[in-house]
């Protein structure tokens, strides 16, 4: 186990690394001049310059990527081009907000699709099943940022049941956690289709297995074997997939994020984006970067505990 | 028996589900404006610096405006006029010297003390000197020096005339008084203001989230109208639009494009009000980059272009087209442009040129409002024979195409769709077409002598009338140029809640302070 932990963890440097790189070429390439994007037009040559200067992008392209390389691993990504903030507090303060949503889209999409796909696959070829097949595949293809206009547009403005906007009073859980249904409906619908298909998938595998039929045929209830013995097996492909769906929910709380005008990473880096606020976008990249390759690692790792046939494979 | 907490009955689920159901329907969703306390009004973007030498948009002016006051303000209403703020007294001695005297009691918080004649010396000579590099120096170019007569007042001293003053430098924050012991104490301030003094004090700011301002109770002017007003920063203005629907704003700009919509079909307890805006909106041509080196060339496209249909389909009928860079209400506002629509015209000058199957870029900012523009641009340019790529760019891209510090691309560029905001002063508009802009922001690299002097000459003419001619002869030679196709000033739609009475600016720009209960 600590030799496959060893192989996982050097991998995952290794992405870090790679997608450090592929982020200096990128933000590189973007044209356009930071230092007059962020000044505005009553900004003097000098002052642009200085600002520069200040970014280091008046150093050639070698010397900005080593700065960058070497800073970024330890864990220094500089300040914000204005303000001065340090970059990491800046970051560190935005991503509480998108775990939040990406936590409450993880609850959407488990809460609901796991029910679901063991649903229709105790249901298997029944009306039921035809229904839960349907409507996952229709949640599959719709996409979140067209979940969250018309969620916003049915609970927020004709209902009026849900805020619109924001994150909620700061400090005040209740309030928060309201403010966090709509946005991560948006986040997280989707990924109920996928779940719902997988467990069924895996469900209907798992419950012609030997041992299920063994336990029926001691007279064991349907349902303490299908939620007990075969769930917990049926179960274990979801958390691999549920490691991908995290970078795809990161990517899609940009979205919610506009759209609901919540804090979070994905309009940090938006915005910084538009703004040519280098710093911040290679700070916030970067750390959701790290996040999402650590989600992966720690998935891998719980699967690898759960199932020798990995471990050994890898 | 015992139970754990996973094994819930399905009565308990249910119930659960009762709960939750009621206690959603009980959620208190009201605006808060309602009982008077709290206004929630949207900016377009969150604040970055409060210091008001080195502020970046107008949000973080209209909360510099509120926490430290400058001598006058800009008063609300339909006219560009001032009253007094932090002063009590003001008055034009002559055209170069400006007198004025403090109120009395206007206390800095943080322990500064009171403010007094040198605060106000320190906050303007700052502004203006050259190593603080301020960008917003140009406001000042004018200014000798304050000087202080005693504590509360002093006389503001010009080099020369300066017809802005009063327009667009003493009723903006670069004339934000702040107290020099906490500046020399302290040293920079970028998003945790000291030592504030006005109506509001900034009591809290959560990034992209919110900044509270609370009513200052020791301000000895005007109060504000409401105990805390609340700024949402929501970029998108169909977001801020769907939020106040919602009902969880209770003021915001919106989109041009949903003027009309919002006009015909009002969300309930809104109330839409339209005001001019002083923008301005033109399709700019490169005098360099060929074919447009050509000047007939250029004036056909003057003529080829039906900026009447332009507007309307860009602006869904809210806009009206503009004649220059110059709004209604300002010295110097024309009643036509020289070259209007004439296609017939535009097909002659193309034969006279003798040039045949033209090929033009077109450069905008991927915007809906200036694709629309873009794409009937097109057409009309497809109409008289010049085929149009549009060329859709991101905003930090499309704003420094034309600079010559950050690349080449200014060579190349032929037609920019181009929008600038101005202060209400003509001067604010032409300022940059002058040579001196040539490869900054004259990306048309329009370059006219007459021009020139004549910009100077509308800083320190402070006859209106006399403006008034000067500005409108400079944009007669844009348009002689033909470098100029002037589209429209765009129109600003508000919508604000019925409960309250929003104090706006001509353009409809808020004065925050100025909001009370209706």
């Amino acid at each position: 186990m600590l030799a496959y932990a060893a192989k996982r963890l050097g991998l995952s440097v290794v992405i870090v690394s790679v997608a450090m790189a592929l982020l200096f070429c990128m933000i590189y390439l973007i044209p356009g001049d930071p230092a007059s994007v962020a000044l505005g037009p009553r900004a003097s040559e000098a002052m642009k310059e200085a600002l520069r200067v200040r970014m280091g992008l008046d150093q050639p392209v070698w010397t900005q990527f080593w700065n960058f390389y070497s800073s970024a691993w330890r864990g220094d990504f500089g300040n914000e081009v204005l303000s001065g903030r340090p970059v990491i507090e800046v970051v560190l303060q935005q991503l509480p907000y998108t775990l939040a949503l990406i936590v409450g889209g993880i609850t959407w999409s488990v809460g609901l699709g796991i029910p679901l796909g063991c649903w229709a696959a105790v249901k298997r070829g029944s009306f039921a099943d035809r229904v839960v097949g349907v409507l996952s595949v229709a949640v599959i293809a719709v996409p979140s940022f067209v979940v969250a206009i018309y969620a916003l547009l049915i609970f927020a403005v004709s209902l009026r049941w849900l805020p619109a906007i924001g994150a909620g009073e700061p400090g005040h859980l209740g309030d928060q956690l309201i403010h966090l249904i709509l946005p991560s409906l948006a986040v997280g619908l989707g990924w109920v289709g996928y779940i719902a298909r997988m467990v069924r998938a895996s469900m209907l595998e798992v419950l012609e297995a030997p041992h299920i039929r063994t336990a029926r045929a001691f007279g064991l209830p349907d349902a303490l074997v299908t939620y007990r013995y075969a769930l917990t097996i049926a179960i274990l492909p979801t958390v691999t997939l549920l490691g991908i769906g995290i970078g795809q929910m990161l990517s899609s709380a940009v979205f919610a994020e506009i759209v609901f005008a919540r804090p979070g990473v994905g309009r940090l880096v938006y915005d910084a984006i538009l703004t040519r606020n280098f710093p911040v976008v290679t700070g916030a990249v970067l750390v959701t970067t790290a996040f999402f390759v650590l989600v992966n690692l720690i998935a891998d790792l719980v699967i690898g505990a759960l199932d020798p046939r990995v471990r050994s494979s890898f | 028996m015992t139970r754990s907490l996973f094994n819930i009955s399905r009565r308990g689920v249910l119930k659960g589900a009762g709960a939750l159901g009621l206690a959603g329907a009980a959620w208190p969703k009201m605006a808060l404006s309602q009982d008077g306390t709290v206004l929630t009004v949207r900016s377009y973007s969150d604040l970055q610096v409060l210091d008001p030498a080195f502020r970046l948009a107008a949000p973080e002016g209209d909360i510099i405006r509120e926490i430290f006051p400058g001598l006058v303000t800009n008063a609300q209403g339909d006219d560009w006029t001032w009253e007094l703020y932090a002063a009590e007294e003001m008055e034009q001695i002559d055209d170069v010297t400006i007198f004025f005297r403090l109120k009395d009691g206007i206390m800095f918080t943080d322990g500064y003390g009171q403010m007094t004649a040198d605060d106000v010396k320190f906050s303007i000579e700052r502004i203006a000197d050259p190593a603080v590099e301020s960008p917003y120096a140009g406001d000042w170019a004018a200014l000798s020096e304050v000087e202080v007569i005693d504590d509360l007042s002093g006389r503001i001293h010009l080099t020369e005339a300066f017809a802005p003053l009063w327009s667009s430098t003493l009723p903006t924050p670069s004339c934000s008084i702040l107290s020099r012991r906490a500046m020399e104490e302290r040293g920079e301030m970028t998003t945790e203001p000291f030592a504030q003094s006005g109506p509001y004090i900034m009591t809290e700011w959560v990034p992209r989230q919110r900044t509270t301002l609370v009513r200052n109770p020791d301000w000895p002017g005007e109060p504000g109208g409401y105990e805390e007003i609340h700024i949402v920063p929501i970029e998108d203005p169909s977001t801020a639009e769907l939020g106040f629907e919602a009902g969880d704003l209770d003021y915001t700009w919106t989109a041009v494009s949903s003027v009309q919509r919002l006009r015909e079909n009002p969300p309930a307890g809104g109330v839409v009000v339209e005001k001019p805006s002083l923008a301005y909106v033109w399709m700019g041509l490169n005098a360099i980059a060929p074919p447009l080196d050509n000047p007939l060339v250029r004036r056909a496209i003057q003529h080829a272009i039906d900026r009447q249909t332009v507007v309307d389909a860009a602006y869904f009928g809210a806009a009206e087209v503009s004649t220059g860079i110059i709004a209604p209400g300002l010295p110097g506002h024309r009643d036509a442009v020289l070259y209007d629509y004439d296609p017939d015209r535009a097909r002659e000058l193309l034969a006279e040129a003798g040039v045949s199957d033209l090929f033009v870029t077109l450069d905008i900012l991927n915007q809906s409002e200036r694709l629309t523009a873009a794409q009937v641009i097109q057409a009309n340019l497809a109409d008289v024979g010049i085929t149009c790529e549009i060329k859709q760019n991101d905003s930090g891209t499309f704003w420094t195409l034309g600079d010559e510090a950050s690349g080449d691309y200014w060579q190349q560029l032929q037609l920019i769709l181009g929008r600038f905001s101005m202060e209400p002063d003509p001067s604010w508009a032409t300022v940059w077409f002058t040579p001196e802009q040539v490869g900054v922001w004259n990306w048309e690299r329009f370059d006219n002598a007459e021009y020139a002097e004549l910009h100077r000459q509308g800083l320190v003419t402070l006859d209106p009338a006399e403006r008034d001619v000067i500005y409108k002869r400079m944009q007669d030679i844009m348009d002689e140029s033909g470098q100029y196709v002037f589209l429209t000033h765009e129109v600003t739609g508000i919508l604000h809640r019925d409960t309250v009475s929003p104090a706006l600016k001509p353009n409809g720009e808020p004065l925050l302070g100025g909001f009370t209960p209706a």
